[in-house]
Formats: structure tokens, C-alpha cells, sequence
């Protein structure tokens, strides 16, 4: 076994569970914020995912890998499918581990006298509220301050299944490459949930948006430039 | 001790790894491990509701399942997916997502010697590639020993069935670590020098040492 240099920062390398990547005991007094893909233990913190090691200034650390399944987190936002009505909750399946609650009251002006009837199979774009582990999730139709703020039934369009990391890269700023060469040639509207759904709709091309942005995972900013150019050229 | 093997390798040489991540579309994790002419193939779906009734909901629980390639499922197979599920349950974190199964299913290739081996590690990296929370990865290995005393490492079938005795060993991996050398060992030595796993087939004696030596080269 080959001696590890013991002042190895991992930050940005590629990382496997059990990997150290912080020691605690030589950092007291400061506030870390850990996210996804770390825990505590003791002194040290370690990796429990695979993926890339990030680190945002001043103090913020997490994983960033891409999966296929969805892990809740509060103030995220997903797009759901309705599989169940009861009294006063909804039953919505968010690619989570457990389905997800929503309230019937948490609409905007919702009052017992005007719930919303959602059919089963109906597509939600909802936020999710609380996410503790061991409990369903909570999600809410409505922003934190109480509007509608766009979230609610998403009536037309054709909803297809990335993976967590192709959702996040669709949803960064600036624009991701892949929408702004479509946006530049097609007009269409998505709607990115960060649990890998997302929904397209489009007057005559969603099949080539959706296949497009399904395409568009692994390749780099100019690969994904000439996929889409490629693309276009078929329905001149 | 010169051994001849009938590949060329020496004792302690394994034979070549291949792996293959997300080559399922539909699955949540999956991946191929192939060592030499072993061949599996892992896939992981979930973590989904719901236990079993004799699960405890405190915790999330793996449910394992074996393919062989041919004929029917029988008491091999069984006992094969009790010790699969017994090495993924110590190094997954259970605790994370109570009262969910996570299920493992894994289907056999080819097999050339070395099976349950290949399909730890198979069903580790597939784990790994579903992104389930795990303390560290499994490392599994097949160590057999001969009548003269020999011990090699990786058999194949032909020399698996010429062998007295032979051992499957799981170990946690080498990890990457910013803390000081010497401040993770438990009593005394690395954690990878751990085993996780054993399981023994026929009789060994005398040579637990050479065991640890040759096997200690990994």
C-alpha cells in the first residue's frame, strides 16, 4: 500500500465513499456547512457518494454526483405525479424514496370550500417544504410567501426522465449551451424539476427539444452546440 | 515456492479487471465486473417504501437477488444471496433512509472461477453507481490453497477444482485521506486490513500466514 501524502487537499478530484476529506480537529472555530454526500463522524468528515468534491466560499462543502433517483431536499423544486386523493392530502410520487404529501390547502386562497381535483397521472410543478429523514415529504403549490408563483398543474407537454445532474445543469446560470442554441432557432417552454423530470412543450418540435436535452448529459459546451446544429439541420 | 499456472501468472497475480458502470437504461445502478472470464452483471433499484415483515422498519433493508445462468434457482443460489446480503448490509449506511428496501439483483454472465468474488464487487460498484449511502467500498477477493501448501490468488475454474481449500475474503478499500497518517487505525493497523467477509470451502492449515502475506499485496 503506497504512503498518502497527509496534507492532500481533495477539493475538485473525484471522490469514493469512505474517503476522508476534512479533519475537523484542526479546524475549530469556524462554522461548515456540509451538503449531500458527506457525514460527520467525530472528528473527521467523510464521503458517503461518489462524485466530485465541491467547495463554495466561505465555508460550504458537498458531492456533486448525478443519479437517477432523487434524494428530497427542503425548497427544492420537482415536478410530480398525482397516484393518490384522500382527505386532506395528496398523494404525489416525486422519484424520491417515499411518496410525497401535498396538502389540499397549500394553493394559493385555498380554503376547504375550493380544493383543487387533481386526476390521477397529473404532472405538478411543487416545492418541496419539509424532507426529514424517515418521514414522507411535505411539498406546497405555493412560494414561500404564499403566491402561486407558477407552481400548480402543468396541463400540456411531454414529460421525460434525466437524471439529477442534467436537470441541475439545465437550471444553472449563465444559460446552459444546449437551451440557448435551441432558444436561438425553436421556441418551446420547459419545466425543469431538480428530481430529474422535466417537462416540454413545444407547437410542432418537442421530440427534437426533448431528444436534444436528453442527448446533451456528458458532452462539453461546444459538443453540445454541434449536436443541436446537427439536429436543427434535419427539419430545414 | 514457483508454481506453474496455466494462464503464465504468478501466485499472486490476478487477471485482468474490466468494469462497466450505468449500462442499464432502466435500472437505478448497475454495472458489469468482469475478472478474466467471470462475467456479472449487477443492477440496484431503489431505495423504494416498504420492508418486509421481517425487516426492521428502523432501518433501510437490501433484498438480494441471484440469477444463475442456466437451470433453476436452488440452495447454492440461496446461500449465495445471504452472504451478499449480509457483506452489503455492513457497508451500506442504513440508517439514512429507514423503512426502505433496496433490492440487488445479480445475473451471471459467465463463470470461470471466482464467482462470488466478482459479484461483491459487482454489486458494490453498481451500489455506488445508484448513488446509495455507503461507509466505504467492498474489495472482494478468492484466495485458494493446494495439497503441497501453496496458496494463489484469483483462480480459475480448472485450477478451483484441483484446489484443497478455498477462501473468499472481503475487505474495505484503500482510501484517499486528508487526516495524518496513523490517526484511522483501529487497534494498531489501516482499516483496509479489516475483513468484512469470509467464507471457507475445504481444508486450509498450516498457512494462514503466506495467506495474509499474499493477499496483503493487493
Amino acid at each position: 500500500m503506497e504512503a498518502k501524502p497527509s496534507t492532500a487537499n481533495l477539493v475538485d478530484k473525484i471522490v469514493v465513499p469512505g474517503d476522508v476529506v476534512l479533519d475537523l480537529s484542526s479546524m475549530t472555530n469556524q462554522t461548515i456547512k456540509l451538503g449531500g454526500g458527506l457525514r460527520q463522524e467525530c472528528d473527521s468528515v467523510s464521503v458517503i457518494k461518489a462524485g466530485k468534491l465541491r467547495f463554495s466560499k466561505p465555508n460550504k462543502y458537498w458531492v456533486e454526483s448525478s443519479q437517477k433517483r432523487y434524494v428530497p431536499c427542503v425548497e427544492d423544486t420537482v415536478l410530480g405525479i398525482v397516484v393518490d386523493c384522500k382527505a386532506d392530502n395528496f398523494f404525489v410520487d416525486i422519484r424520491g424514496p417515499t411518496i410525497a404529501f401535498l396538502p389540499v390547502l397549500a394553493f394559493e386562497g385555498g380554503t376547504r370550500r375550493n380544493i383543487p381535483k387533481f386526476e390521477i397521472g397529473s404532472l405538478l410543478y411543487v416545492r418541496v417544504v419539509k424532507a426529514n429523514p424517515g418521514m414522507n415529504p411535505e411539498l406546497s403549490c405555493t412560494d414561500a410567501s404564499g403566491k402561486a408563483a407558477e407552481f400548480g398543474l402543468l396541463k400540456d407537454g411531454y414529460m421525460f426522465e434525466t437524471s439529477t445532474g442534467l436537470s441541475r445543469m439545465l437550471l444553472s446560470s449563465p444559460t446552459c449551451p444546449v437551451l440557448e442554441e435551441l432558444g436561438k432557432q425553436l421556441s418551446f417552454e420547459i419545466a425543469v424539476g431538480l428530481n430529474g423530470r422535466v417537462n416540454a412543450e413545444s407547437p410542432s418540435t418537442v421530440v427534437l427539444v426533448s431528444n436534444a436535452i436528453m442527448n446533451s448529459e456528458s458532452l462539453s459546451a461546444v459538443q453540445q452546440k454541434i449536436m443541436v446544429d446537427k439536429l436543427l439541420q434535419r427539419i430545414k | 515456492m514457483e508454481v506453474d499456472r496455466a494462464d503464465g501468472r504468478n501466485p499472486n497475480q490476478l487477471r485482468p479487471l474490466a468494469c462497466s458502470c450505468s449500462i442499464l437504461h432502466r435500472a437505478h445502478g448497475s454495472a458489469s465486473w468482469s475478472q478474466g472470464d467471470t462475467k456479472v452483471l449487477a443492477a440496484v433499484y431503489g431505495p423504494k417504501a416498504g420492508t418486509k415483515k421481517n425487516e426492521n422498519p428502523e432501518k433501510a433493508s437490501i433484498e438480494v437477488i441471484w440469477k444463475p445462468r442456466t437451470g433453476q434457482i436452488g440452495k447454492p443460489e440461496k446461500e449465495y444471496e445471504i452472504i451478499l446480503k449480509r457483506t452489503l448490509q455492513s457497508i451500506c449506511i442504513l440508517t439514512i433512509n429507514p423503512n426502505t428496501t433496496t433490492s440487488v439483483i445479480i445475473q451471471v454472465v459467465h463463470d470461470d472461477g471466482a464467482l462470488l468474488p466478482c459479484a461483491i464487487n459487482a454489486a458494490c460498484a453498481a451500489l455506488v453507481d445508484a448513488g446509495i449511502p455507503m461507509k466505504h467500498l467492498a474489495v472482494a477477493i478468492c484466495c485458494c490453497s493446494a495439497e503441497s501448501g501453496y496458496c494463489i490468488l484469483d483462480p480459475t475454474k480448472l485450477e478451483e477444482q484441483k484446489m484443497k481449500g478455498f477462501a473468499y475474503l472481503v475487505f474495505p478499500n484503500s482510501i484517499l485521506s486528508v487526516l495524518p497518517e496513523g490517526s484511522s487505525l483501529v487497534q494498531g493497523e489501516p482499516m483496509e486490513h479489516g475483513i468484512i467477509t469470509s467464507v471457507t470451502h475445504g481444508a486450509m492449515s498450516g498457512n494462514l500466514s503466506t495467506l495474509r502475506v499474499s493477499v496483503s499485496h493487493l
